[in-house]
């Protein structure tokens, strides 16, 4: 599922270790979150929209959702 | 300073307890050949030996639910996902040599298909992780 993690990431100078800690979960997860290769569980996908300080829809691309 | 990243103490915490086990493994095991070897052992107790080293390895795979239970819901999914992979692997080869047994190939003891699966798992990670990118 395509998404604006990487671009967001970059805004706020976060690394993606950053990213992960503050979501508490793996680098390995953001990873694979920005390169679009797994989509979040919904909680998942609302502590991100919390952290970015945007909506889910602004985030994540629901037209490449598979 | 240590993190405090959940994922990250969920690891710390699966290879403290993983440490223990494999401990435990080899104090159960060495007495339990120990006393097999020695002789004399008859009937269920001896049976009860011969298994025993297996509770320690219960202990393992309780780690392991333990860490399942811990880390974050992409480690799990490839934790899943591998360790589907490695069944179907599993199967895929017990099954393969069990006919060529019938073509001659030597019966071969139970623990093949554990060794296999150890390996299926490890390839299943590999594939998993090469998926996934990361």
């Amino acid at each position: 599922m395509n998404n604006r993690i990487r671009v967001l990431r970059a805004e706020h100078d976060w690394s993606q270790a950053e990213v992960a800690d503050r979501l508490g979960v793996a680098r390995q997860t953001v990873v694979a979150l920005e390169a679009g290769k797994y989509a979040p569980s919904l909680p998942l996908a609302f502590k991100i929209s919390k952290l970015f300080g945007k909506p889910v829809e602004e985030i994540f691309d629901a037209e490449s959702a598979t | 300073m240590k993190s405090s990243n959940p994922v990250t103490v969920a690891s710390r915490k699966y290879l403290v307890e993983m440490a223990l086990c494999m401990g435990a493994y080899v104090a159960v095991l060495v007495p339990a050949i120990w006393l097999l070897d020695r002789g004399g052992l008859t009937g269920p107790l001896k049976f009860a030996v011969a298994a025993a080293p297996v509770v320690p390895v219960v202990f393992v795979f309780l780690a392991l639910l333990r860490y399942f239970g811990r880390t974050d819901e992409f480690e799990r999914r490839m934790l899943l996902e591998s360790l589907g992979l490695a069944g179907l692997i599993t199967a895929l080869l017990a099954a393969t040599y069990g006919f060529l047994e019938n073509a001659g190939l030597p019966h071969l003891s139970a623990w093949f298909t554990w060794a296999a699966f150890m390996v299926s798992w490890l390839i299943g990670r590999l594939i998993v992780s090469r998926y996934y990118g990361t």
